[in-house]
């Protein structure tokens, strides 16, 4: 358990001191490949600031996503027609590049937050849509019979069977949305923006400043891994029936 | 002659049979060009214990799942209680246990055991009443101290044995029973036999009629009151044995060993 982390982080640090002696020895320019003692030294508020406004941007989206795809789903599994007929839209969608439709966005929304927290939305809620239509009927038909002659309701099949049966379905959607907010929300900030990580890699890649925009990439990578660990912990915490059939 | 005749009927009143409780007319299923089953009629009556037999993959699941109204009929109707099947809950209330014990992962088996109860309550909280039998089914099925297990900590046995705790829990009029103790071993079994007889038999339960599912003849043979032996597919009813022996049955009587001998006879003769 604990070599899982111990050993990638080894060769990760590795991997950093090798470059430092390669960028120094061969005396690469520091626009095209900042030595990493010069990307750390970025590592500064502002780059705290700026990494704060995208997380809570891409937080937003991603909260608003997930909530908004779960009932959805939830509709589309008691509805066929409205599955039928909103599903094809949604594949559309969802298969139109979020790159294409962020200048959209920021034209109907502006600079602002709103335009960032819709990217971070649109490019999470897909994910979650799809995985929880797929979980929400993933039981055995034989689990939809027993519930049957039990005489449940429609709702009871709901809150006692469909629901938590698509739990993992939903927490695995989580993970891979929330990685992909923060590149909806960074994606935002390209378009038009005077915050965020997204802007500081913009800026700092105008001026040259390469040690700034490694720092900025960095500083996604790591809020990227973050969520998705933080939201497997919750996983394993939350749904610990799963664990068993690992095992 | 008149006279003959109508003490005949003033005798024959006591000893008329119990109402029908499961009536299957000419059924017919099949699932697309697979016809399962065929023309299959018989009644069984309430208070009756009835177990079949028949090869794998000859319609005994599917003939189950008819009975309760899982699956519609293709042909012929199924009548319980003397009602048909359809929408509205039939006024004897079906208990049914699957093949598979479907038990469900995120709940432990106590948990798993009351399900039912809590489907019928809707939203109100399981009684202390309602647990408390819980607990003695489960102690019934001999699983004291795993009333905190999750299924997935329990053997395949000790699973079947808690989805049959789940379907008594119902306190269903009639019992269908799918291969209860198929994951059993021996010792386990006949005791398992026994409560289930015993829990028929008693007052306390409404449970009067139980459909059994078996493969080992021994079973049936020690429990039923008849046993339907089936042809394969599609199923067809090759004889309804009477067992007229009365329980406690010794599985070391001469009269066992017969009806034992009579059945294995059947069953060999189509194989
Ligand atoms: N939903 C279904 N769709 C298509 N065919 C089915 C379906 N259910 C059952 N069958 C077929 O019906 C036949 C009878 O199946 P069934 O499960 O009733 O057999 P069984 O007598 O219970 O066998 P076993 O003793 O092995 O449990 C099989 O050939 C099976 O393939
Ligand atoms: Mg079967």
């Amino acid at each position: 358990m604990k070599s899982a982390i111990y050993i990638p982080m080894a060769f990760f640090t590795s991997a950093l001191l090798l470059m430092e002696v390669l960028v120094r020895a061969l005396d690469v320019p520091a626009y095209l490949l900042p030595p990493p003692s010069a990307i750390f030294a970025a590592f500064d508020l502002s780059l705290l600031r700026n990494l704060a406004v995208t997380l809570t941007e891409a937080f937003i989206g991603f909260a608003l996503a997930g909530c908004a795809a779960f009932i959805l789903a939830l509709l589309f599994v008691r509805s066929p027609t409205l599955e039928r007929g909103l599903f094809p839209i949604a594949i559309t969608l969802k298969t139109t590049p979020l790159v294409a439709i962020a200048p959209l966005l920021v034209l109907w929304l502006g600079t602002g937050w709103m335009s960032k927290i819709m990217a971070a939305a649109l490019i999470s809620f897909f994910p979650v849509l799809v995985n929880t239509v797929k979980g929400l009927k993933a039981a055995d038909a034989e689990y939809f019979e027993l519930f049957r002659t039990l005489r449940a309701s429609a709702w009871q099949e709901f809150a006692k069977l469909r629901i938590p049966y698509c739990l993992p379905y939903l927490a695995s959607a989580l993970k891979i949305s929330s990685s992909l907010a923060i590149v909806g929300a960074i994606v935002g900030e390209f378009v038009g923006a005077t915050q965020g990580l997204g802007y500081l890699i913009m800026v700092s890649s105008a001026h040259l400043e390469t040690a700034v925009l490694f720092s900025a990439i960095f500083a996604a990578a790591a809020a990227g891994i973050l969520l998705f660990n933080l939201l497997g912990w919750a996983e394993r915490r939350l749904i610990f029936w799963q664990r068993f059939d690992a095992e | 002659m008149r006279l003959a005749a109508l003490r005949n009927m003033t005798i024959a009143l006591p000893e008329e049979a119990p109402p029908a409780c499961i009536e299957v007319r000419d059924l017919g299923v099949r699932f697309g060009a697979l016809s399962v089953i065929e023309k299959l009629s018989f009644v069984i009556r309430q208070h009756e214990f009835v177990s079949l037999l028949g090869p794998s993959g000859c319609g005994k699941s599917t003939l189950l799942r008819a009975v309760s109204g899982l699956i519609a009929a293709t042909e012929g109707e199924v009548l319980i209680g003397g009602e048909t099947l359809g929408k509205q809950a039939p006024s004897l209330r079906l208990g049914m246990m699957f093949q598979k014990p479907l038990l469900l992962p995120w709940r432990t088996t106590l948990e798993n055991i009351v399900l039912p109860v809590e489907i019928e309550l809707g939203g109100q909280t399981v009684s202390h009443n309602d647990l408390a039998r819980a607990r003695r089914l489960l102690s019934l099925v001999r699983l004291d101290g795993f009333e905190d297990a999750y299924p997935q900590q329990l053997s395949g046995g000790m699973q079947q044995r808690v989805a049959l705790a789940r379907a008594l829990m119902a306190d269903p009029d009639v019992l269908l029973l799918d291969e209860p103790f198929g994951a059993l071993d021996e010792m386990t079994r006949e005791a398992l036999n026994e409560e289930l007889l015993q829990v028929w038999r008693s007052a306390d339960t409404r449970l009067k009629t139980i459909v059994m599912v078996t493969h080992s003849i021994q079973e049936a043979v020690s429990m039923s009151d008849r046993i339907f032996v089936f042809a394969a597919r599609p199923a067809r009813l090759l004889e309804a044995l009477e067992v007229s022996l009365p329980h406690p049955r010794a599985p070391e009587s001469v009269e066992f060993a017969r009806c034992l001998g009579r059945v294995r006879r059947l069953v060999r003769e189509q194989a």
